[in-house]
């Protein structure tokens, strides 16, 4: 029997979860787990609808990033009547890759400035009432401004598109079924009722600034805390850049050796297995090729830093080569710069929508291609949160009868696990008292990778945080609980 | 002057000043309701707000969301007034209930959902800007997974309604 210690739920990432740290009879931490407790279903009660909903209905799995789930099952549709990415409209295509621009950069806001700005600004000992973004808004106005408005701009980008800012809808089989209008372009040019793309630019690089000058200064923290190595996965165009809509699975190892080489989309189920294990509902991906013990890869953007050779918009080009230089072109293990990575990402997206939103044919209308049925249809997208997968069968009427949905925050289940062991071990190891700021370590690790439980599994509704110690012999001997 | 709250729960009652409420029906005053039709009656605010924009006198400007957060308090900073509305869970037995609402600093560790007193804090410290705001909060008592309220979310709803209605006549 060992000593545990319960965190329950893990506060500020979307969704809930519970971390268990067990403990030996010394004190020493011997194990630690990230258990998801919560079930869905999704994969099973979408069966029986007709194929054409599933990019409705799917997005209903978060509300933080619907527009991905959107356009993932919307690419697997489109393969079930018939048409390849290459196949769409150039107009349909440019609209949906601006709404996933416009979603990615909303949602890496959302984290950086409101999740994951208290960690950095405040440290991991501040009480637990100061670490939110609200302190963060009231300690430095500026940044919280600059926030507020980034995130609003892409979320008024999902909205023009798809006409609401959660849960709307675009993308159909074959296209997107409404033209973008001259004065919705228009609004976030001219910079009169919001700040214009340009701004949104000036912005990202600003932040990008405040972390590499952040990182000047808090390194050692940066670059040891949860580092450790791990395969990556993302990606990529057929030049290798960065490729968040379509491209190929690229995956990489600790060392940089190339261990999925830019494979197709529709080939992923030769290359990967879901792995279960008892204590959680989330599944535990990898690749065949080096077993379940090997083969877990980290998704999101530190990955997608570490197989890329490069970056398709010049701004974002430029920090990613300061990104890499600094592990000398070596893949970057630290977790912590998920967040360094995250903000390259967010340059990237600004430049991407200044270019769509300045290109003539977004305002065609174009919208719609036809082609054969199949039954079978494989979408994959880069989630603000990393590689995510859409796949489903339908019979003959055009009901689907298989779903398989592989999440971001699925892939990192094994490295987020990891993560958590390495915080336990680091700074709960023979401790006699467990401190806030101890906990709150843990926390860090977790958010970091952003993780949407939600998306995961199931998450309605919001849970006080519980954390519960228990001795050697599974006795509860201290509790804690923040509402 | 009219009773906002009613069903014979008379505990914090306002009395309304009726040409305050003419004054809060105008094209500068932000309506917005916070909810989610697809949980029951916690589609409240979005069928109040459904409904009151069918009414011939209303005038105000009109937003939906789920969930009130960090992002709101600029919304707010555009409009001198500002009128919450909700669903609620209350133990007590009122329908419906208006109440005038003033900024807050009653922030807790979580960061998803924010009170209307909050929000009001956050668009007073980040924008210097502090809307006259009320909210108007509707009972209900379902709030799973579903489309359609509660016949008892329904007829609060409803004397909610006449309430409003009654309080825009000219």
């Amino acid at each position: 029997m060992s000593n545990k210690i319960v965190i329950e739920p893990v506060t500020r990432v979307e969704g809930h979860g519970k971390v268990t740290i067990h403990m030996d009879k010394k004190g020493a931490v011997k194990d630690a787990f990230l258990h998801i407790v919560e079930f869905r279903g999704f994969e099973r009660f979408i069966q029986g609808y007709p194929y054409w909903e599933a990019p409705l209905l799917v997005q209903r799995l978060c509300g933080i990033c619907p527009v991905s789930h959107h356009l993932a099952a919307a690419k697997a549709i489109d393969q079930i009547v018939g048409l390849n990415p290459k196949d769409l409209s150039p107009t349909a295509t440019k609209l949906r890759r601006l709404l996933h621009y416009g979603q990615v950069f909303q949602s890496h806001a959302l984290h950086f400035f409101y999740l994951a700005s208290p960690d950095l600004l405040f440290g991991s000992d501040i009480v637990p009432e100061k670490r939110n973004i609200v302190q963060v808004a009231i300690a430095n106005k500026e940044l919280a401004k600059k926030g507020i408005l980034m995130r609003k701009f892409g979320q008024e980008i999902i909205k023009a598109i798809t006409g609401k800012k959660i849960h709307g809808i675009a993308a159909v089989p074959g296209g997107v079924h409404k033209t973008f209008m001259p004065e919705e372009r228009d609004y976030f040019l001219n910079g009169k009722e919001i700040p214009n793309i340009d701004t949104m630019i000036e912005w990202s690089q600003e932040i990008v600034e405040f972390i590499k000058s952040y990182h000047d200064k808090h390194f050692r923290w940066l670059d040891s805390f949860a580092n450790y190595p791990s395969g990556h996965l993302g990606l990529v165009s057929k030049t290798g850049a960065l490729e968040l809509y379509d491209g190929r699975m690229r995956a990489i190892d600790g060392d940089g050796n190339i261990t999925l080489n830019d494979v197709h989309n529709d080939d992923y189920i030769k290359y990967f297995t879901e792995g279960v294990e008892k204590w959680s509902y989330m599944k535990f991906p990898y690749l065949n090729s080096l077993g379940r013990k090997n083969g877990w890869n980290r998704v999101g953007p530190l990955s997608r830093m570490n197989v890329a050779d490069s970056i398709t918009t010049p701004l974002a080009n430029q920090e990613l080569a300061t990104f890499k230089a600094y592990t000398s072109g070596n893949p970057n293990n630290c977790t912590m710069h998920y967040h360094w990575a995250r903000l390259i990402e967010i340059l990237h997206c600004a430049e991407e929508m200044k270019i769509l939103l300045n290109d003539k044919s977004l305002l065609g209308d174009d919208l719609l291609r036809e082609g054969t049925r199949r039954p079978e249809g494989i979408g994959i997208i880069e989630a603000p949160r990393g590689t995510l997968i859409h796949h489903y069968k339908v019979d003959d009427k055009g009901m689907i009868t298989k779903c398989n949905l592989i999440v971001s925050t699925t892939h990192n289940n094994e490295a987020m696990n990891r993560a958590v062991r390495w915080v336990a071990k680091e700074t709960l190891d023979r401790q006699k008292k467990i401190t806030e700021g101890m906990l709150n370590q843990v926390e860090v690790a977790i958010r970091a990778f952003d993780p949407c439980l939600s998306c995961a599994t199931h998450a309605l509704g919001q849970m006080p945080l519980h954390v519960s110690v228990y001795d050697h012999e599974n006795n509860l001997i201290d509790e804690h609980r923040k509402s | 002057m009219s009773i906002a709250k009613v069903k014979g729960a008379t505990h914090g009652s306002e009395k309304i000043d009726r040409q305050k409420f003419l004054d809060i029906n105008q094209e500068d005053t932000l309506f917005i309701a916070i909810g989610n039709s697809a949980r029951s009656d916690d589609g409240l605010g979005w069928a109040f707000l459904d409904a009151i924009k069918e009414m011939k006198n209303f005038k105000g400007k009109t937003a939906y969301g789920y969930q009130l957060q960090v992002e709101d308090a600029e919304r707010l900073s555009n409009f001198p007034k500002v009128v919450f509305i909700d669903a609620y869970a209350g133990e007590d037995d009122i329908s419906f209930e208006w109440e005038k609402t003033e900024p807050v600093n009653d922030f807790t560790f979580t960061t998803h959902a924010l009170t209307p007193g909050a929000v009001l804090y956050l668009c007073q410290d980040l924008y210097e800007h502090h809307p006259q705001a009320y909210t108007l909060k509707i009972r209900g008592m379902d709030w799973e997974l579903k489309i359609g309220m509660s016949e008892y979310a329904i007829q609060n709803l409803n004397e909610a309604m006449t309430f409003f209605s009654q309080m825009i006549q000219e």
